[in-house]
Order: structure tokens, then C-alpha cells, then sequence
């Protein structure tokens, strides 16, 4: 475990949920059907995960240092409204679980302007040693700025939308 | 519609299906050096796209302005690297469906060495192309979409189908 890391962290923000993740939809990521394709949506939501792991000190620097990395290891998506070229999108970002090296994300999409529900996002990301691009524990720093975020998230509602399991429901 | 306005290919029963093949291309890696895990899903979405193009309802059908089809969830896990150049085998095995939705999963495997990298379990679901609402599949796709479901009825469901995200403690 790394017990420092050799640059200065940004000031932690703890709100529960984080919501501090803004973009906007690319032209590139529009498809034949005119939106949003599917894939976009996890990119975009990959840029959450990048924004979340920001806060925790584990930013481009990370990687450029060849300390670590974060490597997503499973995703779930529900699309749940279309989204147009060049809309607006807000994010906000809730702490379900962490362990020694793991932290399992609920992100949600937002339109920014008309403030529907766009899409959500259930992740688990896992921090990974540079040298050996196997699963690592946490910098020490990191770990203690995740204890805190913990603290602030760990009494919010679980979204219902977190732990699906996909199948057709037979009516 | 009976039959659409455009030449159905010939179906390929195969189980799973097992037609899709595809490169990973330099602009789909990070700086981790591997593929972004957005581009998993770019690569797993046209494998859709060769799955649809089965029961008609691909490029076509919505060139032709007959309907669409959204994807409505999407499960991805993440088994294993891989970088700029490889090969990639991609499966489809259908697992359930309906009048209007299909359940599917495929596997990404790496095209020369074998290895499994990626699953992606998908809900779609058919949409009729003025309203972009939800409608039943048209009756020739309904038709092969049975044939297809039959012939892949008898294997076996991968683990990676009907996952739940979550952090396993170790006992």
C-alpha cells in the first residue's frame, strides 16, 4: 500500500450525494436513431467514476506518476429517457459500499435544463498497482478520504434502481 | 408488416450466434493503456446490430424509417485487458423474449488467444418509429426471433447472466 502520495489532494467535498459532475452531450456520441447511443451513456458515466476518483485524490496524476490506476470492473446501466446532441447533463454520485480496494458507486444522469431522469449507473471500480496491473489497496490518503465520504453517504436511501438483476417480468 | 421492405438475410441458427468479429481500434484506448471501458460497449453495441440484422431489425430498418430498437438496461462486466489491435470475438446468446423485448448476453473474447475479456447482457426493446415508443416486433422478426430462441434454448446460461452488483465479503 502506498502510505503518501507525492502531490497535494484537492480539498475533499463530502455532500451527500456528490453532485458536482456537469457535461454535455457530443455530436460524436449521437447514433443513427438521433441520441444518445448506449455506449456514450457509459462513457459519460465513466467521467462520473473519473470525477468521483478526482475527489479522492486520484486524479491523471495518479496514472502520469505511474502509482496506480482504477479499473472498472462491472457495470449496470438503465436507460431511462433520451438524450439529444448538445443536452445538458448533471450527476450526482452516491458511495453504496467501499472495501481495502473497491468502491462501489450508484451514479445518476440528469438532463441539466428539463431535470429529467436520463439513465443510471451502478459501478464497481478497483484501485490497481501500476507496476503490476493487479488489484492494490487504496493509498493511504485515499482510504482515509473515502472512511470520511463513508460517513456523510452511508445513511442516504438506497436508489431503487441499485441492485438489479435484468429479466423480462411476466405479466 | 408481413414481410419488410427490404431482403431478410439468411438465418444463422448456430448457439450461440457467433458471426460478430471486430478490431480494437487506437482511439478506443485510455491512458491505462487498454480499452476504455465505454468502448467495450461501442464494440458490444454493433454486435447487436449483427445480432438484429437476424430478424431484420437492423440498419435497414431504420434507414427505412420502419422502427428502432433501445436498448432499455445493460450489464457489463469486465473479465480481462484488452489493447489497440486485438482481435475480438464477440457471441450472442439470446436468453428470453417477448412481444416487444428481447433478453440477450454476449460474450467478448479475445480472437487469437481465446480468453474471455468482457459480457454484456442487454434488455432491447422494439420501438416504433414515429411515436419512438415501445411496439411488438413485426412478425417476421417475431418469427425468426422464435427460431433463434429456440435453437439457443438448450445452452447452458453463462454465470455473468443475472448478475447483482456488489462488493462479496470475504467470510
Amino acid at each position: 500500500m502506498l502510505d503518501s502520495l507525492p502531490y497535494e489532494l484537492p480539498e475533499l467535498v463530502t455532500r451527500a450525494p456528490l453532485d458536482t459532475h456537469r457535461s454535455t452531450v457530443l455530436p460524436e456520441w449521437v447514433d443513427w436513431n438521433g441520441h444518445m447511443n448506449v455506449a456514450f451513456y457509459v462513457t459519460a458515466f465513466d467521467q462520473a467514476s473519473g470525477a468521483f476518483m478526482r475527489n479522492m485524490g486520484l486524479g491523471r496524476r495518479y496514472v502520469d506518476g505511474k502509482l496506480g490506476m482504477t479499473f472498472v470492473l462491472e457495470t449496470h446501466v438503465t436507460y431511462d429517457r433520451e438524450m439529444r446532441e448538445g443536452a445538458p447533463m448533471r450527476f450526482t454520485t452516491q458511495l453504496l459500499a467501499r472495501d481495502a480496494k473497491r468502491v462501489h458507486l450508484f451514479h445518476e444522469m440528469f438532463h441539466g435544463g428539463q431535470g429529467y431522469l436520463a439513465a443510471t449507473n451502478e459501478t464497481i471500480v478497483m484501485n490497481i498497482d501500476y507496476a503490476t496491473r493487479r488489484a492494490a489497496p487504496w493509498p493511504a490518503p485515499v482510504a482515509v478520504r473515502l472512511e470520511e465520504l463513508w460517513q456523510t453517504h452511508k445513511d442516504l436511501p438506497r436508489p431503487a434502481k441499485a441492485g438489479r438483476v435484468m429479466g423480462l417480468s411476466k405479466k | 408488416m408481413k414481410l419488410p421492405p427490404y431482403p431478410l438475410i439468411d438465418l444463422d441458427l448456430a448457439a450461440p450466434f457467433d458471426q460478430h468479429r471486430t478490431t480494437v481500434l487506437p482511439e478506443w484506448i485510455d491512458w491505462n493503456g487498454h480499452m476504455n471501458v465505454g468502448f467495450y460497449v461501442v464494440a458490444f453495441d454493433k454486435a447487436t446490430d449483427t445480432l438484429c440484422n437476424q430478424f431484420g431489425c437492423s440498419w435497414e430498418y431504420t434507414r427505412e424509417k420502419v422502427g428502432m430498437t433501445f436498448v432499455l438496461e445493460a450489464h457489463v462486466t469486465y473479465d480481462r485487458e484488452v489493447k489497440e489491435g486485438d482481435p475480438l470475438r464477440i457471441t450472442s446468446q439470446i436468453l428470453d423474449h417477448d412481444a416487444k423485448r428481447l433478453h440477450f448476453i454476449h460474450c467478448m473474447y479475445h480472437g487469437t488467444e481465446g480468453y474471455l475479456a468482457a459480457t454484456n447482457e442487454l434488455m432491447l426493446m422494439n420501438i416504433d418509429y414515429e411515436t419512438r415508443r415501445s411496439a411488438p416486433w413485426p412478425a417476421w422478426a417475431m418469427e425468426r426471433l422464435d427460431k433463434m430462441a429456440a435453437a439457443h434454448k438448450k445452452l447452458p446460461v453463462p454465470q455473468q447472466a443475472g448478475r447483482l452488483i456488489g462488493i462479496k465479503r470475504k467470510k
